[in-house]
């Protein structure tokens, strides 16, 4: 999903690096989670997360931030599997919000990797999904915390909106 | 039958192959392999690319700062005028896309921009709003689709 030339030009939205979702080249970055139940349809889930320890032994000088791409059986699996909150980006190749919004979320990924996971999904491959959450414009932001929506955005915004968005959600649980 | 044989042999690497091209000139329909995502044709590129211009001029509004977008969103209304015969938005979710472009709310230039100047696809933009550049020329640009 790398855009380098849309992530080149935006300079108002995200600092200088060009961390755009690494292709899946190498098969090591691709983890299946294999559980009990075998559903028949897979579900691959783009799960953007912060994978120091997976970085390979050459020198980068990008970011680490990788796209790892996850098989769970259902995004209720992902969501009750995840010890963190869960922020799901609702996306459309062609919308260019949900673009813009690529290397904004690997970002923020990077720098509340600890608070929350970033997961996006594709709404054209998985339309159940997105018709269970009702979702209408692109992109639309949904942020679960224990499994259960609480809160739900649509638009595209900087990084800075958006970790300020995804910090005041979480405060309110607290 | 060796012809039975050779004819499914064909067909099952017919299908490998076009899985493996990037960018395939037909719009493929075989949802059960995973598929790069194809591109519109070029010549609804350019129709739509073309109407972007005429209606960004009509409309006083002018293109994001970031062609990358504008890009984006004119090869998505162009893979919808291809998919249904309309360029319906390709900023939403649908439950039904042919229903959709039929009824035409969604199709652009859609109802809310025609009424309010609003395209939450960041195509039209006013000029007020933080990402709108000067220009209402716009040229395709190359990117890497999801």
């Amino acid at each position: 999903m790398a855009i380098s030339s849309t992530a080149a030009t935006i300079h108002c939205w995200n600092s200088d690096y060009r961390a755009a979702l690494s292709p899946p080249s190498s098969s090591s970055s691709k983890l299946s989670y294999l559980s009990s139940l075998q559903f028949p349809r897979q579900l691959r889930l783009l799960g953007v997360q912060n994978k120091g320890f997976l970085s390979p032994s050459q020198p980068r000088t990008l970011s680490l931030v990788e796209a790892k791409k996850q098989t769970f059986s259902s995004l209720d699996e992902l969501l009750a599997n995840s010890d963190k909150p869960v922020l799901v980006d609702f996306y459309a190749t062609w919308c260019g919000p949900c673009q813009i919004m690529a290397p904004v979320l690997n970002e923020v990924s990077t720098s509340m990797k600890d608070k929350i996971q970033v997961v996006k999904i594709d709404t054209e491959k998985y339309p159940s999904i997105a018709d269970k959450y009702r979702i209408e414009a692109l992109p639309t932001f949904i942020i679960f915390k224990d499994g259960e929506p609480c809160d739900r955005f649509e638009g595209a915004l900087s990084a800075d909106l958006l970790t300020q968005r995804i910090e005041s959600t979480l405060k309110v649980k607290h | 039958m060796t012809t039975g044989t050779l004819q499914a042999s064909i067909s099952y690497g017919v299908g490998f192959a076009i899985s493996s091209v990037a960018a395939p000139p037909r719009r493929l329909r075989h949802r059960h392999v995973t598929l790069a995502k194809a591109e519109p044709t070029d010549k609804s590129v350019e129709i739509m690319r073309k109407f972007s211009e005429q209606y960004a001029r009509r409309s006083g509004t002018y293109f994001c700062v970031d062609k990358g977008v504008t890009s984006v969103v004119i090869k998505g209304l162009a893979d919808h005028k291809d998919a249904l015969g309309a360029p319906l938005c390709p900023c939403r979710h649908y439950d039904d896309k042919a229903a959709e472009a039929t009824q035409g709310f969604w199709n652009c230039p859609c109802v809310p921009m025609r009424e309010r100047k609003e395209c939450h696809c960041m195509l039209f933009l006013t000029l007020d709003n933080d990402f709108a550049g000067k220009e209402q020329v716009t040229v395709m640009t190359n990117f890497k689709a999801l």
